[in-house]
Parts: C-alpha cells; structure tokens; sequence
C-alpha cells in the first residue's frame, strides 16, 4: 500500500468516525430529552401529576409540551448542549447520592426558585405573540408591562405563570371573593381593661380577633454588631448603648384572623385612587380609616389562614392596620422603633440569638457545613427558617417563646418596624440615645427578624434589612402600583406594639 | 422662495441651486468640507420601512372592498382606494345613518359605475360586523375614532385587511386593544396601513431618509403644530336623540374624537416619533375652551413631552379662527434640522444643506397625492402578500396625544406608564340611537 493510500484511507476513516460520533452524540442527546429518560431519575410522580393537569398537558389543541420543551433553553442553541451537560451531570449525583425523602419538591415550585429550572428563552420561542387572539385586556395590559419592563425588572414569564407547566390549585389568577374570616367564638364588645403593666389580651370590639400582648420592661442594652462578629455587616456597626422605656408586643405577628378582621371592616374598593386613602386616613378627626383594596390572588399563598402570619402587605397597609386598631380600642398601637424591636428580639441576651449557639454552627454557608451539614437542635425549637419551614409559613405555636415570651422574632416571616432605613443609622446614633426612632426621612423602611426560607445568618438579631419598593411591586402592572399588596415579596409580616399607658 | 435662513457663507449661493443641488448635497458636503466629518446614520437603510410609492398599485386579482363610515373621509378614501389600484370592487357599506350611507352609494354609482348591492348596505352599531362577514378582503374604518379597535379586532379575527383613518385610538383600553390586535394582525399576514398619510407623502419620506443618514445628527428636540381656524360642528336638530347629535357632530365630543389633540394633531405629534423612534414618558400640558359652540372639547393644546432619553418635543394645537395658522414639523438635530414647512435642512449656521426637489418628483410621478399613495402601498402589500402594519407605530402616537389631553384636562403631569396602564373606557356600554349621559359631559377643569 501506498503512503499515498494510507493516508487516503487514514482520512476516510476517520471522517467516518468523527461522522458516526455526531450521529451517536445527536442520538444520544434526543434519547436524553425524552419525557421517558427525564422520568427515569425525576422518580416524583406528581410532577407527571401535576403536568398532566396543566395547560401545557390539557388543553384545547390536544398538543402537550415535553419536559426538555421547558427544563431546557431552545433546542439546538450552544445553551442548549452546555445546560443539557451541566443538569444532566447534577441530576445523576443527585440521584446517585440522595434519597426522593431528601427533596422538598413543594420549595421547587415558588417564583423564587422556578427561574432556576424553567428558561425563560424556550417560554418565548414558543409563544413568540404575547397578544394573541381572544387575551382580555388585563391580559394585554400586563404583557405590556412585561414587554416594556423584562430587562429593566428581571421580569420572567413564571413569574406571573407559575402553573402554566405544573398545575397549582388556587394558584393566583383566582380571585379571593370573600374574606377567610374567623366566624367562631363571641363577637367582642369592649377592648381590654388594663390596669397593670402585666401581660394581657387586647379584644377587638366588633370583631371575633384578640391579640396577646406582652409587656415588655424598659431597659438598657447594646445594639447592633462589632466589626469582625461573624456574618456582621457594616451597617450594623458600631455596637452602641440604647435605652427603650417599657412598651406591650403582640406575642405574635399579626394573624390572618386578625387581618382579615381589619380589612372586612375597612376595605377600599378596588382601585381607589392613592391620594384619596391617603387624604381620608391622614385627616385627625378620621373615624372611619380606608383600608386595602381586594388583593390579586390568594394572598397566604395557598399555606392557609388562621393563626399563620398575615403577609405579603405594605408597610402602608400595617401602619393603617395599627391606626385603625387605635381607633378601635382607644390605646395607641403602632409598629416596634428598630430599638424597642431589637431588645425585644433579645430579650435580655446580648447574645447573636437570643437562644444558645453561634451562626457559624447554624448557617448553612461556607464550605464545611455544606458538606458536612449544620447544627439544627437548638435553632429548630426557636425560629422557622430555610433548614424547618417546607418554603412557608408556620403556626406560631410551632416555636417556643424567647424570654420576654415572644414568638417568632427570629424567622417565619420578616417585620416591618416604623423607622426608615439608613445604611449609616448607627454611627449617626446618639450614645446616650433614649427611645431613638432612626431616621428622619428615608425611600426604605427597616425590616427585621429574617424569614422563613432565610439562612440562620440572617436570623441574628442584630441583622438589619429594609424593604424595596421597586424589587417588591416588580409585577404589579398597575400604575400606580398596589399602595396594600406585595406582588413579589412573601416573607413580610409585622407585629404590634402598644404604649405603655395604663387605663386608670 | 425665502432668503433669510441662508447665510453668507452658504456655499450654495441661489434658491435655483439649492433645488438642484438638493440630492447630491450630502456628497458635496462631505467631500468638500475637508475635515472629514462623516455622517452617522441614526438608522442603517433597511432598519427602517420606506414605502414604495408608484403611481399606481399593481395588477392582480379582484378585490373585494367594504367601507365602514360613510362620512366625508370614508367617502373620499373609497375613491382613493379605487384610484390607486385597479380591479377593486366595493361591495358593502355601513354606517350609523341610512342617509350618509346612501351619499356614498349614490356617488360610487354616479362617479364610478359600482353599484353596491342594497342588500350589503348595513345601517346600526352592529353594521361592521356585517360588512366584513361580507367577503370582504380589505375594509375600509373611517367612523369617528373610539369604534376603530373594535372593528379593527374584529376585521383582524376574520382574516380582512385594514385601512385604519387616524386616529386608532381615543383611551387607554383601546391603546391596549390595537397594541394586540396590531400584533395578531402581523402574525396572520395582514396588510394594515394607517391614515396618517405623511407616511406615503414623498417630502416626507424623502427627509426621513436623510435624517436616518445622519444629516442632521442625532436628534435632540423638536416641535410641532397644528394650528387652523375654527373646525366645523353641527347644532342638534328637531328629532335627533341624544346619540344621533352626538355621532354628527363627533369633531366636538372627546369620547368620539379624543379631542383635536389626537383627532387631528396625532398627525404632526407621529412625524416626531416616527422619524426619532422614541416614544414620551410623561407629558405636562394646558389648553382651554374659549370658542368652540358645541361639546365639550378644548379649542387649544400645548404640551411639552419628555422623550424616553430625556429629550423634550414641544407640540401645540388650536383651533381658533382669526389667528395664525400653521402645520409643521421641526426636528433639532446636532448637526442641523429639519422643517417641513419648507422641505429644507439647515445647519446650525442656518445654511441649507438639502432642499426637497419638488421639480425632480413632479418629472418623475404623476400621482402626488398622499392620500391615494397610502392606498397604493396598501393594496401593494395585499397583491404581493407581504405582511405590514403599521398600527403598533400610530397606537403609540395615539398614545403620546392621549397623555398630552389628559395633562391639560387634569392640570398634572402624566406618565405613560399611568397612562398605558389606566381603567379609561370612553365606548359607552351600551351602543344605541338613544339618550346619553349628556350632563356627565363637561368641559374639564385642570387642577379640580
């Protein structure tokens, strides 16, 4: 043989190689996106379930949408083969090294995590007209908004349609028609008499809601983080000594029943105008104040009503909770200063929790815990947090107390305080401050206590947040935004407190 | 011709010249000014739709026509429609009143030998509906402007092409109406030119074209007018419900016409957005009503709109007899800019630097008509298939008046995000020849 020939046949041999090993890698890469070899490791059933159900499964045109259609950017684009390698690889080690009982599935399904694992490229290959025949025009009027904001916002499509791939019962787009109120026991007539600073239960006249406040004694303490605490951040810097005169918390953050309570009686029709509320509720002779508007959706998200925390409301909306909660029963409720929120949460520790442990045990960041997992014993009995909530709410009863015999400071859902948020609140801080109220104007307000699917790290009570408005009301497409409901945010609630004055 | 604008050190030295010269100015520019200035095009040809704009559409098979508003417009842009292409039947007419329907009846048989049949003549709320379930191919919409999204959805359902007069829309929720449909439109092929006919006017084209090539650099303002006399109304008549006088006098009733700020003014307030591409995010505006006999509209608009980068395009509008008159567009450029009041564009030392050859287009075409031309590139897209709308475009124009009227009407600044989002409805529930709610309709108050 030749060399001539040799190279001939090198080179139509490897052609044929290099052909058969496309072929195998094509054959390979459609055997892997079929619905058959997604279901041979996702071993869940509800989610065939659940697909089965949804329009992309049950509709009009009788065609259903295969897994890989969604899970994975648009076939055939680099994304596509690189997102294919990287899940795959993930899926099997998972598989591999995991039990099904290890997987909260329910956690996968929140418009927190769902961008992870829907791209939102394939949603819009498919549907290329935001606009098609038959849309209402509510239905136009937030395709709008989501055409105009996607980038701006970080909009995706599950964001608003969570349950077009899996169906979600009582996924919002279901109008709440009528409130979930408590309809059991005596409708009170008169608020509590209190003679004493000692604990006691407000009742709500003309309502079935009561409220357990504690009495909380004034006292001195140190407040907020010296450099090098671990997980501290700068604007909890420096520790400094404040003083809060005694004050009443409610034991626990305001309830459904409590907030529906509020809203039957004072509920604004939808779409009032902002300035109008604001103008009636902002009068002092007020009596009667205007509250929220029928919210978009079901607003406990499905998790239930009852004793869980009210959430996904304004500070707005909570502090025209406290005002008509004043007007009913004579006392003057507010929300907690950050001071009186943060010796509260305390309760006499000085301490990252007001229980034993550090968060460097508790935290679920940094390499060693990731591996070889965190400490939960402690935390476990005090706080809701990403480690014990399922990705929700809890019952309040779920915990036990702090000292002062609070309830969920720490976890379950974040609080609103009264303040408004500055970075650099603390070094402005008087030292000899009593009863401080933060800043004197502000676009935040200061939020505290973590939230349910929070790292423990954020559960100390020295962590600071605020609220943001525009991060919270991304989808709300109505102009003005929502002044009562939260579209984007879910772990918010708030508890109250009560000045410390005594009926005579 | 007028002098004053050219400056001495115009290398063009004579108003003979500069006609001449118009076309190859931007070459002569370049080459002669030495320091190397070349133009940056705001948009690439290609990136933007300029119409062909023969004399006449091409041959093809018959189409069958119906006209939806038998009023002045509707009856002129029928004959338009029938002068620009050949082999165009009109086949069914609607409109609210049997006597304006029979106007255009008589008048296609008189003037153009086509005699609609009687029983395609719809008269009532619910004519549209009619005329286009009558195999129709192509519509024509020419009643007063809050109808136009619903026939246009509907048109759009069935599978017709559109020709939409302007305005498109009057409200927020027709904005959002057209916004869909436009998109639906574009999706089933169709053909959807709108009347805002300096789309298919040459000078017009012909300028855009040299400012998408950079001549003026990038825009940085502009203003536009539409300032005329006294607009024409009609007092109610023994025997006419409420409904009736409304719909005959429509130029002078807000929820009909949107008022003359969209009704007429959308016109100069899109040459500015089509040719700059922005749209406005909020508009600060007054007007007044001094003159006007019936309605319960203004007679004066002026309103200032930021653009979405920032920059600020001044647009007023009047109807008052015994002032000025004047309807133009002016754009500020970097550069230069353009007036369409005299075709030119001037540098910044006001030396005119392009001049539209009228001449050259009167040698070249005999058709100069633009309300003809628009139906030529209508029927155009029809007979060749290809897809084109141009309702999105005029929508957002709609819009930007909308945003302006409700500034002057409330006193308050606007945004468009408020504006494209708000619950305003002006078709009334219920469409009948009957009473209206004619107390509600007062003339707005800013600041109340």
């Amino acid at each position: 043989m030749t060399t001539r020939k040799k190279y001939l046949l090198t080179a139509l041999g490897g052609t044929l190689f290099g052909i058969v090993l496309v072929l195998a890698a094509l054959y390979t890469s459609n055997v892997t996106s079929t619905n058959e070899s997604c279901a041979a490791c996702h071993v869940h059933p509800e989610a065939e379930t659940s697909w089965k159900q949804s329009k992309h499964y049950m509709n009009q045109s009788g065609v259903h949408t295969d897994c890989a259609a969604c899970h994975l950017p648009p076939a055939g684009t680099p994304h596509y083969y690189w997102a294919k390698v990287k899940i795959g690889f993930h899926d099997i080690w998972m598989y591999l090294t995991h039990d099904k009982e290890d997987f909260d599935f329910e956690s996968k399904r929140t418009e927190e995590y769902a961008p992870n694992i829907v791209f939102n490229s394939s949603c819009k290959k498919c549907h290329a007209n935001l606009f098609p025949e038959g849309i209402t025009d509510d239905g136009v009027a937030a395709h709008l908004y989501y055409e105009e904001n996607e980038e701006k916002l970080g909009l995706q499509c599950v964001s608003c349609h969570l349950d077009a791939g899996h169906f979600i019962a009582g996924y919002k787009h279901e109008k709440m028609t009528t409130a979930p109120i408590d309809t059991t026991g005596p409708v009170y007539t008169e608020p509590a008499s209190v003679t004493s600073f000692s604990n006691f239960t407000e009742t709500i006249p003309g309502t079935r809601a009561s409220i357990n406040m504690i009495a909380v004694p004034g006292g001195k303490f140190t407040m907020g983080s010296n450099k090098g605490d671990k997980f501290s951040r700068p604007d909890e810097y420096p520790a400094h000594e404040v003083t809060v005169s005694p004050f009443f918390m409610g034991e626990v953050e305001v309830t459904w029943n409590q907030y529906w309570a509020f809203y039957v009686e004072t509920m604004s029709e939808g779409r009032t105008k902002p300035e109008v509320i604001y103008a009636n509720n902002s009068r002092p002779d007020v009596d009667a104040v205007s509250g929220p508007t029928p919210p978009f959706g079901m607003p406990d998200q499905g998790w239930g009503m009852g004793n869980r925390p009210a959430i996904t409301m304004t500070h707005y909306a909570a502090e025209t909770f406290c005002q008509w909660l004043s007007l009913k029963t004579g006392r003057h409720y507010r929300l907690p200063t950050e001071a009186e929120w943060e010796y509260a949460a305390r309760g006499g520790t000085d301490t990252p929790y007001f229980f034993e442990g550090k968060p460097s045990a508790y935290s679920s960041e940094g390499l060693w815990n990731s591996i070889f997992g965190t400490d939960t014993t402690t935390i476990n009995r005090y706080a809701i947090y990403a480690l014990n909530s399922k990705n929700r709410t809890q019952e309040p009863s779920r915990v036990a107390p702090n000292p002062f015999g609070l309830r969920n400071m720490l976890g379950n859902v974040m609080e609103y305080c009264q303040d408004w948020y500055a970075e650099d609140a603390y070094e402005k801080a008087d030292a000899s401050a009593v009863d401080p109220k933060g800043p004197a104007s502000g676009t935040d307000y200061v939020v505290r206590g973590g939230c349910y699917h929070d790292d423990a790290s954020e559960l100390r009570c020295a962590a600071r947040r605020h609220s943001d408005y525009e991060a919270w009301l991304k989808t709300d497409p109505q102009n003005p935004k929502s002044i009562w409901w939260l579209s984007d945010m879910k772990g918010i609630g708030f508890r109250v407190v009560c000045d410390a004055t005594i009926n005579p | 011709m007028k002098k004053e604008g050219m400056s001495r050190r115009s290398f063009l030295t004579g108003a003979a010249t500069v006609g001449a010269a118009a076309v190859a100015a931007p070459a002569l520019l370049a080459s002669c000014s030495g320091n190397g200035n070349k133009l940056t095009p705001l948009k690439k040809e290609g990136e933007y739709y300029v119409p062909e704009l023969p004399d006449k559409a091409i041959d093809g098979p018959e189409l069958k026509v119906g006209l939806i508003g038998c009023g002045g417009r509707g009856s002129g842009a029928i004959i338009n429609l029938l002068d620009a292409a050949d082999n165009i039947k009109v086949v069914a007419l609607g409109d609210v009143f049997e006597d304006r329907l029979n106007d255009v009846r008589n008048r296609l048989i008189n003037e153009r030998q086509q005699e609609v049949p009687q029983e395609n003549c719809f008269v009532g709320f619910d004519a549209y509906k009619k005329v286009i379930d009558a195999g129709v191919d192509m519509v024509i919409l020419t009643t007063p402007p809050v109808f136009r999204p619903e026939m246009f959805k509907y048109a759009t359902e069935k599978g017709v092409h559109s020709f939409l007069e302007k305005p498109i829309c009057v409200d927020a929720k027709g904005y959002r109406s057209v916004m869909a449909t436009a998109k639906q439109a574009q999706a089933k092929g169709l053909s959807v030119v709108v009347g805002t006919q300096r789309h298919h006017e040459r000078r017009y084209v012909e300028a855009n074209k040299q400012i998408q090539a950079g001549m003026i650099g990038e825009i940085t303002g502009g203003n536009v007018y539409w300032n005329q006399g006294m607009l024409w109304y009609r007092q109610r008549e023994a025997g006419w419900t409420d409904m009736e006088w409304n719909i005959r006098d429509w130029v002078n009733w807000k929820w009909l016409s949107g008022d003359h700020i969209i009704e007429q003014h959308v016109h100069n307030i899109d040459v500015f957005l089509w040719m700059s591409g922005l749209k406005p995010v909020s508009a600060t505006a007054f007007g007044s009503r001094q003159r006007r006999v019936t309605g319960d509209q203004y007679d004066f608009f002026s309103t200032d709109f930021t653009m979405e980068n920032g920059i600020h395009m001044h647009s007023m509008c009047r109807q008052i007899d015994g002032c000025s008159s004047k309807v133009s567009e002016f754009i500020q450029g970097s550069k230069g800019s353009w007036d369409s009041e005299t075709n030119e564009i001037k540098d910044l030392q006001g030396n005119v630097i392009w001049k539209y050859d009228d001449e050259k287009a009167k040698q070249e075409f005999q058709v100069h008509d633009p309300y003809t031309l628009e139906h030529v590139d209508w029927v155009n897209h029809i007979r060749k298939g290809t897809a084109h709308e141009e309702a999105t475009d005029n929508a957002i124009s709609c819009m930007a008046g909308i945003m302006g009227r409700e500034a002057a009407y409330t006193g308050q600044t606007v945004t468009w995000d408020e504006m494209t989002q708000s619950p305003q409805d002006f078709l009334p529930e219920k469409l009948e020849l009957g009473p209206l709610d004619l107390a509600s309709m007062t003339v707005p108050v800013p600041g109340k």
